[in-house]
């Protein structure tokens, strides 16, 4: 992608509302694939790697809320 | 506890509800406003209504900035088809997020002195926003915040406080 093709807005308010709109709609994005992972019987390590972040955090943002949601974690990769 | 401190610790709690509901890790300014409009038969939730506003109203607002702000840099959030991620989050209570900071520090800093609080300084702190998500969803909404403002602002002064 060049420089050209990042959209460049009039008003600046409706650019930075975008940036607000999808850090938020990347937050939903990733609960909902770490919790289709998990379910499809990823490890954290695979789901971490995947995301670039590091077991700990993906384990520390994800765990209580999937164990709520009633997910079979698996504890280490094959 | 006094009746105010009883209302704004409703709000911070169902605020705090709704930023779990809406995935969000910190409580925002949009919660904090949708906590307000859920309280029936209290006057900031009264003037909301009158305005349009009644709890389904304010959803549906913030939801339209969500996908009007998203569709200014091409996307949409449907275009991902993913299932909706579980949000419970049993004895996690969210933190409080820059905007809902905010809007609590301007809702005290427009009563003169801490007696004088009233609910409607909550709602008044978070109309005060003059960028954001909830000043854009009250205009996609087509709602004049000054109007509202000032309607707040008599509210409050009808009650005996200047």
């Amino acid at each position: 992608m060049s420089d050209s093709d990042i959209p460049v807005h009039q008003d600046p308010a409706d650019a930075l509302a975008a940036v607000v709109a999808m850090r938020r709609l990347a937050d939903q994005l990733e609960d909902a694939a770490v919790e289709q992972a998990m379910r499809a019987g990823w490890s954290w390590p695979q789901v971490a790697e995947a995301l670039g972040v590091t077991r700990q955090a993906v384990h520390k943002k994800h765990a209580k809320r999937l164990i709520v949601a009633g997910v079979k974690l698996r504890r280490r990769a094959p | 506890m006094k009746p105010f401190d009883a209302y704004l610790h409703t709000i911070l709690t169902e605020g705090g509800m709704e930023a779990q509901r809406h995935g969000s890790s910190t409580v925002e300014a949009q919660h904090l406003l949708l906590a307000v409009a859920a309280q029936e038969g209290t006057a900031p939730q009264r003037i909301l209504a009158s305005f349009g506003l009644d709890y389904p109203a304010v959803r549906a607002a913030l939801e339209a900035e969500t996908q009007h702000s998203l569709s200014m840099v091409g996307v949409s959030p449907s275009s991902f088809g993913l299932p909706r991620p579980n949000t419970v989050t049993p004895s996690h209570q969210p933190r409080m997020g820059e905007t809902g900071k905010l809007a609590i520090e301007r809702g005290f800093a427009s009563a003169s002195r801490k007696r004088d609080l009233r609910p409607a300084h909550v709602l008044l702190g978070i109309l005060r926003a003059e960028v954001g998500t909830v000043p854009r969803a009250l205009a996609l909404a087509g709602v004049d915040r000054a109007e509202l403002l000032a309607r707040v602002q008599s509210s409050i002064t009808d009650d005996g406080i200047a």
